[in-house]
This record gives structure tokens, C-alpha cells and sequence, in this order.
């Protein structure tokens, strides 16, 4: 019944438009829009004392790179985050390159005798960055009437917690 | 005997006969290109039918699904451009270097399949080529194949190196680890828009493969959905047989968006507007269509998070994207002319091309549209046309034999009536002539310098039509009117049903790209058989003269 209906509307309108059946008619010439993606942040790589606190690749292997921005960069390997932190405790960041690649005080993980080792931004959570600015801040009203936020909180504050009662008698 | 007191008396032989005669004469008509104009009309046709209905189920199925009914792999385009090379310290020309760290860090998403639509040709360090062979080998050691483009069989060769050995130790090569695709283009002559596809590449002179005979190079979207197949070496086969060298398959283009591409687009990816809407608005010609219909994810997001930090916390959306997908890598550099012109889109990287084949393969379990030069059977198609002409045609006698004489004496149903006309006339010898023709001319420029205007006007004069005839028109008149205009609405639908199960048969069953359609419709509803019934008259004298004949006992 669609393709009936389609096919009517299409009818209705050659009735009324069609100058003759043959006809060719010029493509439209408007130029394309221009492809381009956003312009990037700038988080991360200026913060300091910052740390890798976990990986973010579904438990999946990290990609380590190797090099540096004035060598290029290449695969080093691919190890797994208890192969970096065996006990889960946050990496010191030597260095980074431009948002994208988070140098790690590690030269081993890869083998022997290569230079520190990068990995990619994307994969892990750091103490500050994209990361971060994206978990959820969480804020609540106080029975006292106040309003409590996680740090990142900017007002104003919509409480996921309902509005609270009116205090009760203690027992 | 003239044509119009024919018909009342088109019997049964008549009418076969009649209609016959003008189906033949329509099939010329639809075929008729001395100057290649009727594929510049087929083109322009199917172009209008993707940008008025493409975003419709039938024309266009979605959700994908395989033939098992599973969900089928997603393509996902991921385009490389300047910011992404910068992030790694890197410029145009891509360097090898860097498909290698993209290899490696997209190796955490697990696609089903990975494309790269880059030319390998110059000379890279051998680290660095060691370095792709390597990211790609482990890839399809965990089942995930490499596809690399090039423009012969020979090219693979270029990225040996001797000294190369994956963890193991042992030797790679190129072609262990990737699979060389085609990547040749086809475009329309005249318009050059990518419309269809190629199946292959042909060897070039000389050219051989792996030392077992000449075979032609698979197109990458043809190799890529054959290898998600369960035979992959049949469906190859079967999609290949029997094509000419330069075969391709028709493109089925989607004017919908993909709704991941509102993360970057400046264009709108939210649903497309009703076909009626479409059609109004788009005033018969089809309009740029500027969000991509395949979803795009930029190496640059995939590379910093910075770039786009809203893939989720956990990277959610990027795996919900990735995860099971085939990737088609392609460059977005304006310089590098890597664009392609689309029937919906003046300029779009040149990787959406093997997305969106891939895609049609997909949506079409495999047997994509095809048009009539690049089948077996070509006239096959013709004869398809002809019959659905001939049904067409039958209902167009059929009709002028039950309006009759009298209304064709007066140009048919919709034509303005002897009343209508006389009142008309009168009204305008009322007017001064200097006044009638100024008006005349008033209009006539506003109509051409306003196009919104015509339609309008086509509209008011319709209305004025109707009007004037109520008016003036007797009773008998009226009542004939009525009748005719009912019969005349009766075979339109008639048609229209017999053109909407043409199309739908075509389109499903006979893989036929919606080229014809336009055709099919001028010749059911803007009375385009009219304009050629002379040569049902010259039928009908024939016929005379063949009865003449006999009555005397002649030949």
C-alpha cells in the first residue's frame, strides 16, 4: 500500500509539474559543505602530577607505543593494565603528546631494551581529563536545607535525591 | 477513419491490436537515445526516486539483517585528516607509520573487518612497513581480516621486506596478513556521479596471480561481503559471472543520515523529510543531502580523547560503534582529490564509495541492482518494459473507447468544454486588446523570472477551470464531464497499480534499478500514449485495407 500511495503522490505531482515525459534537467550544482570534524579540546596534557588511574578498554589489552614526536611513533605491543599497575595502583605521567599519547614510566613491559613506553589517551582514565569531566557529579539536598556536591558540581544543583520530609520525632 | 471515431468501436481484437502497436511505440519512445540522452534521463530519474523515497523500507530496507536473519556487520567509515597526522606527530601523505598505530589501536575495538583505502606505492622504511605487516598479521591472527587498496596484484610486493618476522620469528609477508582490493571507480558519462560499482578489476596485460593464470582483482566492497559470507569463493563467483570486464552494480543511495554523524556534522542528521514534503520542496531536482549516510567516526576521535569526550566514560559508544563493524579507512584531504560525486552529495570522501557498495550488498542480500547493459540477457528487460507498456496501454484504449467520440471531438476529458470556451473568449474580446496583451506579457515575465509562481498559477488555474465550467457548463455537460473525469481517475489508478506491482516486481525480482520508473509514469498519467496515436490510426488503416482486400478476394 506504501509504494501505492508513494507512487499516486509521485503521479499527482507530474501531473501538475511534468512539463513533457523526456525532459532532462541539470544536476544540482551547490558546492558540498565542507567535512570537518570538531576543533579539539585541550585537557590533560598540562595538568600536573597527572596519573593513568585505569584502563578504559574492556578489560582488553592496552596498544603501548614506542618513539617519540620527533622519531615518529610505532606499535610496541600490546600488554594487559596488571602488566603495568600489578596492584592497581595509579602510573605517574613522564610525558605527553599532544592529548593523544600519555608517556609511562615503563621500559620493560614491552621487553627488554626499548625507551619509555606511550600509550594512547583514549584507553585509560587519568587523574584529570576527558575522563573525568565526563563522569556524573552527583548532588543531593541536605535535610538541613543545603545543597552537597561532588567537586566537579557547577550550579545549579537538580538533586537526584527526593525533596526531604519534614524531620520526624526522634524515638 | 479517424483515430478518436475508432474508438467506438475497439473490441476486443481492437483493443489487443491497438495497444500492442502503442506499447511498441512507447518502448521506443523509453528507449530512444541517438545522443545517449535517455541515460541521462534514466540517471536524473533514479536519482529523483533515492532523494524523494530512498529513506523508504522498501526502497531502501533497514534495519540490515543477514539472509540467517542475524544482525549483518555495520560499516563504519573513519576518515583520516590533517588533525589526526598532527596528533601523532605526522602529516599528509599518510605516512605507513601511522596505519600501523591505527591498525594497532583499533585492534582494542575488535571489528569484524578492516579497509584501508590508501595507495601503499612509495617507498617506506622498512621499520615502518615491518611495523603495518606486524599490526595487521596480529589482526587477522584474531580473526579480523586486513584489507589494503591497490591498483594491481603486483602492488603487494612493494611492502615485502626480507628482514621482517612477526613474534614468532618467522618470515611476513604482505600477502599473509593483507588482502588486496580493488579500488577502481565508475562513473556515469556525462555527469560523472558515482552511481554504480564495479564488480573487478581486470588484469592488465602481462598481469598474473600467484602463478595460477590470470583472475581479475575483486572490487574491495565485493570482496569484503563475500568474506562475511558463508561461501565466500561462490559468492564471488556468482556475483562476477557472466559481466562484462567493466560491469558494475547500481548504487542505492539513502538521502537519510546516520544519526552517529550528529556528533560532528554541521548538516542535519535527523530524519528526512515525507516524500510529499520532499517532493514539494525539492521541486524535481534532487537536493545536496549534507550529512553522510554511513557512520563516521574521525581517527582523530579514536586518537585523542580530547578530540571528542563524549564517547563515554568507558569508551561505550566508541566500542558500541566499532565492536563487529568493517571499517572502512579512507583519507578527508581536500588536496588529495580523493572525492567522489554522489547523486545526494557534490562531495564526499572517496571511501564512502566502497561503504556504501558494501552496504547496498548488504541491504540486497547480495544481488544489488543491475542495470540492462551490464546483464546477460538485455532484452530480457526490454521485454519486461514491453509487457508492462502493453498492460498500460490496453487500460489507455480501454478508456478512450468508453469516453467516446464526443468527448475526444472536444480534446478529451480534461479539456476544457465548448461553454467554457465560448465564455472565455467572449471575456477576453471584452477586454481592450492593448490591455489583454499587456497583461499578457506582464505574466508571461513574471512567471519566468519567479519560478515559485508557476506552480501557484498552474494551481489558480486549475481551480478557475473547475469553476468556469460549473458555471456555464450545461447539465448534460456537466454530467458527461463527471463521467469522463471518473473514468479517466478510474484507469489512472488502474495504472498506477499496474506501474506500482511493475516496480515492485522489477525492483525485488528482477534487480532493476528505478531508472524506468519515471517513464513508466509519464506514459500512465500525463496521457504521454496521446501523443502517439497516429500510429493506431495508420494500424487501423492498414486494417482497412486488409478487408478491403479480402471482401474483393485480393491478396
Amino acid at each position: 500500500m506504501k509504494i501505492l500511495f508513494h507512487l499516486g503522490v509521485l503521479a499527482v505531482v507530474m501531473i501538475l509539474v511534468l512539463p513533457a515525459p523526456g525532459a532532462v534537467m541539470a544536476p544540482d550544482d551547490a558546492p558540498a559543505p565542507a567535512m570537518a570534524a570538531a576543533a579539539p579540546a585541550t585537557p590533560g596534557c598540562g595538568v600536573a602530577n597527572l596519573r593513568i588511574v585505569g584502563p578504559r578498554t574492556k578489560d582488553r589489552p592496552l596498544p603501548l607505543m614506542s618513539g617519540d614526536g620527533e622519531h615518529g611513533f610505532k606499535p610496541a605491543c600490546r600488554v594487559s593494565w596488571t602488566v603495568l599497575s600489578p596492584n592497581h595502583e595509579p602510573l605517574s605521567v613522564e610525558a605527553c603528546y599532544r592529548d593523544s599519547l600519555l608517556q609511562i614510566a615503563n621500559d620493560t613491559a614491552c621487553g627488554a631494551s626499548r625507551a619509555k613506553l606511550w600509550v594512547s589517551a583514549r584507553w585509560v582514565i587519568t587523574s584529570a581529563g576527558p575522563a573525568t569531566q565526563d563522569a556524573k557529579v552527583v548532588c543531593q539536598q541536605l535535610e538541613t536545607g543545603a545543597y552537597a556536591g561532588t567537586r566537579a558540581l557547577k550550579p545549579p544543583c537538580v538533586p537526584g535525591n527526593p525533596t526531604p520530609a519534614a524531620p520526624t520525632a526522634a524515638h | 477513419m479517424s483515430a478518436t471515431a475508432a474508438h467506438e468501436h475497439a473490441g476486443g481484437r481492437g483493443l489487443f491490436i491497438e495497444s500492442l502497436l502503442l506499447a511498441s511505440v512507447a518502448l521506443v519512445v523509453l528507449n530512444f537515445h541517438p545522443f545517449g540522452s535517455a541515460h541521462l534521463r534514466r540517471h536524473f530519474s533514479q536519482d529523483l526516486i533515492y532523494a524523494w523515497f530512498g529513506d523508504a523500507e522498501w526502497l531502501h530496507p533497514r534495519p540490515l539483517k543477514t539472509a540467517a536473519g542475524g544482525a549483518a556487520p555495520r560499516a563504519v567509515v573513519m576518515l583520516v585528516d590533517d588533525a589526526a597526522l598532527a596528533l601523532r606527530g605526522a602529516h599528509w601523505p599518510v605516512p605507513v607509520a601511522f596505519h600501523a598505530q591505527l591498525l594497532n589501536e583499533l585492534e582494542v575495538l575488535r571489528p569484524r573487518a578492516v579497509m584501508l583505502d590508501f595507495l601503499l606505492l612509495d617507498r617506506a622504511p622498512s621499520a615502518d612497513v615491518c611495523a603495518l605487516l606486524v599490526a595487521a598479521g596480529q589482526l587477522r591472527t584474531e580473526g579480523i581480516p586486513v584489507y589494503l587498496a591497490v591498483t594491481r596484484q603486483h602492488d603487494l610486493s612493494l611492502l615485502d621486506d626480507s628482514n621482517c618476522a612477526d613474534g614468532a620469528g618467522k618470515p611476513l609477508r604482505a600477502g599473509q596478513v593483507l588482502t588486496a582490493v580493488s579500488v577502481r571507480r565508475q562513473v556515469d558519462e556525462g555527469d560523472f556521479v558515482s552511481r554504480r560499482y564495479p564488480f573487478e578489476q581486470p588484469l592488465e596485460a602481462g598481469e598474473q596471480t600467484g602463478g595460477q593464470g590470470a583472475a581479475a582483482l575483486t572490487s574491495a566492497a565485493v570482496r569484503i561481503y563475500c568474506d562475511t559470507v558463508a561461501a565466500p569463493g561462490q559468492c564471488a563467483a556468482d556475483l562476477t559471472r557472466g559481466h562484462s570486464p567493466d560491469a558494475g552494480f547500481d548504487l542505492a543511495w539513502s538521502p537519510r543520515g546516520d544519526p552517529f554523524n550528529r556528533r560532528w556534522s554541521q548538516a542535519d542528521c535527523g530524519p528526512t523529510l515525507p516524500s510529499l514534503r520532499a517532493m514539494v520542496d525539492r521541486a524535481m531536482l534532487p537536493r545536496e543531502t549534507g550529512c553522510p549516510p554511513i557512520a563516521t567516526l574521525f581517527a582523530s576521535a579514536l586518537l585523542s580523547p580530547a578530540a571528542d569526550s563524549a564517547l563515554g566514560i568507558g569508551n561505550d559508544e566508541l566500542f558500541d560503534l566499532v565492536e563487529g563493524s568493517i571499517v572502512f579507512v579512507g583519507g578527508n584531504f581536500r588536496a588529495s582529490g580523493d572525492l567522489i560525486t554522489t547523486p545526494m552529495h557534490t562531495l564526499l570522501p572517496g571511501v564512502y564509495y566502497h561503504a556504501v557498495a558494501f552496504e547496498n550488498l548488504l541491504i540486497f542480500d547480495g544481488e544489488p541492482k543491475l542495470r540492462e547493459e551490464f546483464r546477460r540477457f538485455p532484452v530480457g528487460v526490454d521485454l519486461y518494459d514491453w509487457l508492462v507498456l502493453w498492460v498500460l496501454a490496453a487500460i489507455f484504449v480501454w478508456r478512450e473507447s468508453w469516453v467516446g467520440a464526443e468527448a475526444m471531438h472536444h480534446g478529451g476529458p480534461l479539456a476544457p468544454s465548448e461553454s467554457a470556451r465560448a465564455f472565455v473568449a467572449r471575456l477576453i474580446a471584452r477586454t481592450p486588446v492593448a490591455l489583454s496583451l499587456t497583461l499578457l506579457v506582464i505574466a508571461s515575465l513574471l512567471l519566468a523570472a519567479y519560478p515559485f509562481l508557476q506552480l501557484a498559477t498552474l494551481v489558480a488555474a486549475i481551480v478557475t477551470a473547475v469553476l468556469i465550467e460549473i458555471r456555464v457548463a450545461s447539465r448534460g455537460e456537466l454530467k458527461m464531464r463527471l463521467r469522463n473525469v471518473a473514468l479517466y481517475l478510474g484507469a489512472l489508478s488502474l495504472s498506477l497499480t499496474v506501474v506500482a506491482f511493475a516496480v515492485w516486481f522489477g525492483y525485488r525480482w528482477m534487480r532493476l534499478p528505478p531508472g524506468d520508473w519515471v517513464g513508466y509514469l509519464s506514459f500512465s498519467t500525463v496521457g504521454f500514449f496521446v501523443a502517439h496515436t497516429a500510429i493506431v490510426d495508420f494500424g487501423r488503416r492498414v486494417g482497412s485495407i486488409r478487408l478491403a482486400n479480402r471482401s474483393t478476394g485480393g491478396p
